[in-house]
């Protein structure tokens, strides 16, 4: 059995409740068992924010989880929360220019907002580009379905540049896991 | 149709599009708002009736109303909510008035905590009414189930005019899960009974079919008849004569008995097991994944889950359970439904309660800790 519980962590207003939405969309396209769960409060206005994504080739019996196999931390807050109940071979993926901790085996570091900011001139896309940043880690859901997950649930206007939102989030990935890929080989 | 991502409380607003509601009468509460949301916009789009009413009390008295004039009618509520509406609630048991009220369970007692889970309000569905009254409650435990089982609620509202409660918690409400629908046909969608005879004066309208259950004319089809929450006899005036009192509160719970068969416990993995645990809603699915867990461990558990709570569902929870020397009750309360298990089990069985509280879901670790307690005493199954 496959099973990824995906924990997307932040801010209040910075989408990740929409983002699970688009991941979860998109791994019912890919043909995956999906339940998602939020924190459930006054999170638009600010304060902690969380999403959970559980994925898996089987029925999920339970979709609630203690502990993430993957982490998404926008911000130190959240890396604090719930990096500590990550294992060893769990998956974390973090915005480089808001938490500081080195990289690792399985500690992926990207600036998500500042290349939403910068390149795609929009901040709000930062939870599309980790979208598709994290589609590339998880695997088992094809880039073309998270594009059209984050079309589809986009508000008028937004389609188009979620799309090359997840799109750079996705290469960005997979070149950095193959750089992590060739230090490992440099290392051995 | 295709497999979508749809919440608990979207998945039971669309249930009730399904089973034909057009009216909702209503007042919006955490963690139950998107329900009366959802329905607001769906309603409308087909000819059907959307109203935000002043309160919970004139919410469920909207409710009736629209029943009474023949509408599918049903309202969403919680905890709080959920107490203002015990006394219409009574009144609809009594005057046989068919209606669907939701119950999304969060942390109380009082205002409690809006945002957060809990199964609290169980015991609250079947005693909250004053009097001594059967109610038909049921308890969901997915999002595909919070769609079907509000069909379901529907179904058994109309065909026995009384109220039903579907009650789940904050969890499943907000839950997302990937799900395919499907619009029930049109003979899985029961009606009440109407009366069929041109109007006359001889009408009877508390006078029972075989199912125990009178012809419900609509308000204004032209026959005579006085609804009241007072005693009355099967013209519906009011009557103090006890074999009449006696008779017809034998009827209303009588007509309430076929429901454990119409909904029956599911057993999971329950054939070979020596230790069982009882639970339902999302505790359930926390509990199969405990059962799983101890499996593989080589422990035989297994998970008995009602769908209904009440009426209980007597004969086979006694013939299920009757043989085991160890249950585990899982609930997210301080122990409601464990009463109900320890009531109808004989004195052999050994029940545990495994209790949640604070307003966070019921964890796999903590069911097997129940479990543990049993197999660490060298308890088996008889």
């Amino acid at each position: 059995m496959w099973k990824k519980e995906i924990r997307l962590a932040g801010s209040g207003g910075q989408g990740l409740g929409f983002a699970a939405m688009v991941l979860a969309d998109a791994a019912i396209k890919a043909g995956l068992h999906v339940s998602t769960l939020q924190s459930y409060g006054p999170e638009a206005r600010g304060g902690a924010s969380r999403s959970d994504v559980t994925l898996s080739d089987e029925d999920i019996a339970n979709p609630w989880f203690s502990k993430p196999s993957v982490l998404l931390a926008l911000n130190e807050k959240a890396w604090i929360k719930y990096g500590p109940q990550l294992g060893e071979e769990d998956w974390v993926l973090v915005d480089s220019d808001w938490v500081n901790i080195p990289a690792g085996r399985t500690i992926f570091r990207l600036p998500l907002e500042r290349i939403a900011k910068t390149e795609l001139r929009e901040k709000l896309t930062t939870n599309m580009v980790a979208v598709g940043a994290l589609g590339a880690l998880v695997g088992h859901i094809p880039l073309s379905a998270l594009m059209e997950a984050a079309r589809f649930r986009a508000p008028k206007g937004f389609g188009g540049i979620n799309q090359d939102a997840v799109k750079r989030g996705w290469e960005l990935m997979e070149d950095l896991r193959g750089g992590v890929k060739d230090a490992n080989a440099r290392g051995a | 149709m295709a497999i979508e991502l749809v919440s608990g409380n979207e998945a039971c607003a669309r249930g009730a599009i399904a089973a034909g509601c057009n009216f909702f009468g209503g007042y919006p509460i955490s963690p139950s708002s998107e329900i009366a949301e959802t329905l607001a916009k769906l309603l409308p789009e087909r000819q059907g009736i959307f109203i935000q009413m002043e309160d919970e009390m004139a919410s469920v008295g909207s409710v009736l109303g629209a029943s009474l004039g023949g509408a599918k009618a049903m309202t969403a509520t919680s905890g709080p909510g959920f107490t203002l509406m015990q006394e219409h609630l009574g009144y609809a048991t009594l005057a046989e008035i068919p209606c669907v009220v939701v119950d999304v369970m969060r942390v109380g007692p009082s205002t409690g905590v809006p945002t957060a889970p809990s199964q609290g309000d169980v015991m609250q569905a079947r005693w909250g009414s004053h009097g001594d009254r059967e109610v038909a409650v049921l308890a969901p435990a997915s999002v595909k189930e919070i769609y079907d089982m509000t069909v379901n609620a529907f179904n058994i509202a109309e065909r026995l005019r009384t109220p039903v409660v579907l009650m789940f918690d904050e969890v499943l409400a907000h839950m997302r899960e990937g799900v395919e629908l499907f619009q029930p046909s049109v003979e899985e969608l029961w009606s009440r009974p109407r009366p069929v005879d041109h109007p006359s004066s001889t009408f009877q309208p508390y006078s029972p079919n075989s199912e125990g259950v009178a012809l419900m004319p609509n308000f204004g089809d032209g026959y005579h008849f006085h609804v009241t929450g007072l005693m009355h006899n099967e013209k519906g005036f009011p009557t103090t004569h006890p074999e009449t009192i006696r008779q017809l509160m034998a009827r209303l719970k009588r007509k309430m008995e076929p429901l454990p068969l119409w909904l029956p416990a599911e057993h999971y993995r329950l054939k070979d097991a020596e230790v069982a645990v009882v639970a339902y809603g999302i505790t359930a699915r926390v509990a199969k994944e405990a059962v799983d867990r101890l499996r593989d461990q080589g422990i035989l558990a297994g998970v008995y889950r009602p769908r209904i709570l009440w009426p209980v569902g007597r004969s086979d929870l006694i013939e299920t359970l009757g043989k085991f020397q160890s249950i585990v009750v899982a609930e997210m309360n301080q122990g409601q439904w464990v009463e109900v298990v320890e009531r109808y089990l004989p004195n052999s069985v050994r029940v545990l309660l495994q209790s949640k509280l604070g307003g966070e879901p019921m964890t796999t670790e903590e069911i097997l800790d129940g479990c543990r307690e049993f197999v660490k005493k060298g308890v088996r199954a008889l």
